[in-house]
């Protein structure tokens, strides 16, 4: 469970595993982290953020779009990310999540401009939930 | 016939470096690859091919989609892609024209030549990274408040030049004089402004850059000199785009034209090529809001451009002007267009030209081509990769039949970035080019230079000679890296 950087020739593409949808969610937001950064210090405050959409994989689209979005203007790489995932019956779809802010100034970062729907994926197996998501580079 | 079988996918030969998927399924009309056999193999090692045959089904696509030299996998449609789509029944998709919205390319000359700048590549190098804004979070040349941010999105290089960072000159020799008339600020959302308050003037990070380079070779003597171009002497390319403005807008309308359009989205392959149809609400807003990111992008390349001739200033001890520092030419390879274009039966249409990874490449001729380029085409800037040689085309006279205007935007990536990173060491490959090719590149990370290691891209050459041999575009010049800086 988890999260791997997949081949992609001009992008970078994440596959992310989780026992529960909250976790698969959280799990590619470490991804994205990953795909911008490769060693990430401890410090930097936490921040929260939610988000709705009209169904689970328009809400993935949009918690990862706010995330990008939530670097660029607060100048912090969100890491260490928790979401917690839930249907409110009347067919919206809710992402309560966090992440810790770590200043852009004391990484060495790289741009990851927006995610895509392309070859999106968001599926139930037999272990839980499977993502895979390819973000414009 | 003659035949190239690539993993499901059969292309027929219509003649010397044209290939074409016959139209099948739910494609609204055949699909092309402009490329020689050797090129042709390394495009069908991903998923090009495939996102090719999905753009296809685009409605209102006319003629062929077409897939240029250079192509490779991208998101929905193919980098190096161009559809020529009709604006009054077909459609217009932004995952069709890209995140990066205006993403290109302009090239400044100089009168300066390899020998004045050898002994001071160091100083410059470092000069351009300390003074140019690039990576993640580095800020950019000014700051806006909205009002400024309001002006960019409407105005483009008007702005600039009003705001004393352009001169009149430069606005004659950009890509539609560096304005979208149709740029409407209130199509783009806060949040866009939000992250392009910050960024203005920047280059970003992943393949964008800027570098100092020496013409090499001119090829075509008459359209050289027109050009301003000579061998031995210096030149400076900038690469980059919209930055997070664009990035969003592009998010955005992809995210609006999916919830309102779902019929149309239902007919296509790929939810990333979801598409509003001409004449809706969305297609104007859409339209509206992606010129004002064009208008955006050029901007932002400006004040690179101007913050570059302070660096030159203070290197050299001169006025930029003494030393001729003049914008030749500024070209988007990320962009939609309503553009007029003879289609199927001779027929005259307006259409919306999606161009992703692929350059404008009109001849002599065609009323866009500014006055300074009206008798030779307009130049097409073509990066390739910073070990490799870049190249300056004119636009070729078969464009506008074979390629709705257009031709490639680069060498094409070959290799995934995680591969890189596995294959190059960002520090060993710095060190190389250096030591071996004269070549002296500083980035703000080690991992970005082994991610655009040389060894990751296209021959360009190849490339260059493909879109010489089909007339869409014609070798003029070649250029050589100096300096490098990246994000």
């Amino acid at each position: 469970m988890g999260y791997e950087l997949r081949e992609h020739t001009a992008d970078v593409a994440v596959e992310a595993t989780g026992a529960t949808l909250d976790a698969v969610f959280g799990a590619v937001a470490d991804g994205l982290a990953a795909a911008m950064c490769d060693e990430i210090p401890d410090d930097g405050e936490r921040f929260d953020l939610d988000v709705r959409a009209e169904n689970r994989e328009a809400l993935l689209f949009d918690y990862l779009d706010e995330l990008i979005y939530e670097r660029d203007v607060r100048g912090v790489l969100p890491v260490e990310h928790q979401a917690t995932v839930a249907e409110t019956g009347d067919g919206t779809w809710t992402c309560e999540a966090s992440a810790r802010g770590v200043r852009l100034s004391a990484v060495d970062a790289r741009d990851v401009k927006a995610v895509t729907y392309s070859e999106m994926a968001l599926e139930a197996t037999a272990d839980g939930w499977r993502a895979y998501v390819v973000f414009d580079v | 016939m003659t035949t190239f079988d690539a993993d499901g996918i059969t292309l027929e030969k219509v003649r010397d470096y044209v290939w074409e998927i016959p139209q099948e399924g739910g494609m609204n009309a055949p699909a092309r690859v402009l490329a020689s056999e050797a090129l042709l193999e390394e495009i069908q090692q991903d998923k090009a091919l495939q996102q090719l045959k999905n753009s296809a089904h685009l409605p209102g696509v006319r003629k062929h989609a077409i897939c240029m030299p250079d192509g490779h996998q991208g998101y929905g449609f193919p980098v190096g892609g161009v559809a020529g789509i009709d604006a009054e029944d077909g459609c217009i998709s932004p995952g069709a024209i890209g995140y990066d919205i205006n993403c290109g390319v302009r090239m400044m000359t100089t009168n300066l030549s390899y020998t004045d700048l050898q002994g001071r590549e160091e100083e410059l190098v470092e000069n351009l990274f300390s003074n140019v804004p690039s990576g993640l979070g580095g800020g950019g040349v000014v700051q806006v408040d909205g009002d400024g941010i309001e002006a960019i999105l409407e105005r483009g290089m008007d702005w600039a030049l009003e705001e004393g960072w352009a001169v009149e000159d430069d606005l004659a020799h950009c890509e539609d004089e560096g304005y979208r008339p149709e740029a409407n600020a209130q199509k783009v959302s806060k949040k866009a402004k939000d992250r392009g308050a910050n960024q203005v003037g920047s280059l970003g990070s992943g393949n964008h850059f800027l570098e100092v380079q020496r013409v090499t070779d001119v090829f075509r003597e008459d359209v050289g000199e027109a050009f301003g171009l000579e061998e031995d002497q210096i030149v400076v390319l900038i690469h980059c785009g919209s930055r997070g403005l664009g990035h969003q807008v592009c998010t955005d309308y992809l995210r609006d034209i999916e919830q309102a359009h779902q019929g149309m989205l239902n007919q296509l392959p790929d939810k990333e090529l979801a598409a509003a149809p001409a004449g809706s609400q969305l297609a104007e807003d859409y339209y509206e809001a992606m010129c004002a990111a064009i208008n955006f992008a050029w901007v932002n390349r400006q004040l690179i451009m101007h913050r570059t001739r302070q660096v030159f200033e203070r290197v050299f001890d001169r006025d930029w002007q003494a030393m001729e520092m003049d914008l030749l030419y500024d070209v988007a390879h990320n962009i939609g267009k309503k553009e007029v274009h003879t289609v199927e039966g001779g027929e005259e249409r307006e259409l919306f030209v999606h161009r992703k990874g692929a350059t404008r490449a009109f001849p002599a001729g065609r009323p866009e081509v500014p006055a300074a380029y009206g008798d030779v085409g307009q130049p097409i800037i073509i990066p390739g990769s910073m070990g490799a040689g870049s190249y300056v085309l004119r636009g070729g006279e078969r464009s506008l039949e074979e390629t709705f205007g257009s031709t490639a935007h680069g060498a094409g990536r070959l290799m995934s970035r995680t591969q890189a990173k596995n294959e190059f060491w960002g520090e060993d490959v710095r060190d190389d080019l250096r030591e071996q090719n004269e070549i002296y590149v500083k980035a703000q990370s080690g991992a970005t230079i082994a991610e655009e290691a040389p060894g990751v891209y296209k021959d360009v050459d190849e490339v260059v000679r493909v879109s010489d041999a089909l007339g869409i575009g014609d070798k003029v010049a070649r250029t050589y890296p100096v300096c490098n800086i990246k994000g």
